[in-house]
């Protein structure tokens, strides 16, 4: 039977490199997706996801085992990319964030024809708003609605990885979704 | 009408609301007409925004571990001597040492004896005790109470 990513964590606290390697096998491709997701540039994503990783190695320690290690390590990962995020701010007033990976083209920065009910109608096009609008929500709203629908994680979760209440986490949810489906309707 | 439960709809369709909850927001929806639409389209909403988050470009998931190896090691070379763990022998070492110190230390403090503390030294003004040093030497006679009691006594036994 595979070992437990709680049991894991333990071991990483006893010096266990054997176990930090194979808990970073099972988590290194949500923690880079989930800090894509929230930095949207894979430079990014990697650094802060490898730090992630390397502050687990440091911290396993104080795991104390009351929740999860996935919300626990996911609380890790969100901080360090909302850290990551307000840090690098003031840059991003200066410059434009040219490897941004979903940078807008010149031609989508152009207004859609409003008679064209193709395009109106197009999926595609309707997803690639919606994946804006993701962008431009709160940090923390963002980072809820990605917990949510990337990890599939629970309100009660997402409290914890975002150290609040349930009934916040429930507003942060209710204030995106209500946004992002203003960018639908208009569509 | 009750309040629209707006907060509680998407616990709602994850199924997370407690039964009396639930009973709650079943039974609003079924009068709200807004909010039973508010329901299909977060619904809807929730299924697409996987699609439209999209995924990261591909990572080369041997190369990553690698450099998260090599992060590490170089985050170990920054960490300070005093910070990192001592060997069980040197510490027991260090332990012993500084335990012979106090041990020694301790003696030589009680070689020394008791130092004068400022009353008694403002006492032994008042009374100008230390300025005749004979009669303080002798004080100790005076604590041999047998001999003060029978003071008389020796004195005849002296005469006689």
């Amino acid at each position: 039977m595979e070992p437990a990513d709680e049991a894991l964590c333990e071991r990483v606290a006893r010096r266990d490199e054997a176990a930090f390697d194979l808990l970073v096998s099972r988590y290194q491709e949500r923690a880079y997706r989930l800090a894509w997701s929230i930095l949207r540039n894979a430079e990014d994503a990697r650094d802060v996801s490898q730090e992630a990783f390397i502050r687990l190695h440091e911290m396993a320690g104080s795991f104390r085992g009351r929740s999860k290690f996935s919300t626990w390590f996911y609380r890790i990962l969100v901080n360090l990319c909302l850290d990551h995020k307000r840090k690098h701010k003031w840059w991003k007033l200066w410059v434009r964030d040219d490897d941004d990976d979903r940078a807008e083209t010149i031609l989508d920065r152009q207004p859609a024809p409003v008679n064209d009910p193709v395009d109106k109608l197009s999926r595609d096009e309707t997803l690639k708003a919606l994946g804006s609008a993701v962008d431009r929500l709160a940090p923390r709203q963002r980072a809820a609605v990605l917990l949510r629908v990337q990890e599939d994680m629970a309100t009660y979760d997402i409290a914890r990885v975002l150290k609040c209440s349930e009934a916040t986490v429930r507003v942060h949810l209710h204030r995106a979704l209500a946004t992002l489906k203003k960018t639908v309707e208009k569509r | 009408m009750a309040r629209h439960p707006d907060d509680d709809l998407v616990p709602y369709l994850r199924g997370e609301l407690s039964p009396a909850e639930r009973e709650r927001v079943a039974r609003h929806l079924e009068e709200c007409p807004d909010c039973r639409q508010d329901t299909e389209l977060l619904r809807d909403l929730l299924g697409n925004l996987a699609h439209a988050i999209g995924q990261p470009p591909a990572v080369s998931w041997a190369r990553y571990r690698a450099e998260l190896r090599d992060k590490l090691d170089a985050r170990r070379q920054r960490i300070g001597w005093w910070r990192r763990p001592m060997p069980l022998a040197l510490s027991a070492s260090l332990a012993g040492v500084l335990l012979l110190l106090a041990v020694w230390g301790g003696r030589e403090l009680s070689r020394s004896g008791d130092p004068i503390g400022p009353d008694e030294v403002v006492m032994g003004q008042e009374f100008g005790l230390l300025q005749d040093l004979r009669t303080v030497e002798r004080l100790d006679l005076l604590e041999d109470l047998e001999v003060l009691r029978n003071l008389d006594g020796l004195a005849s036994e002296h005469q006689g």
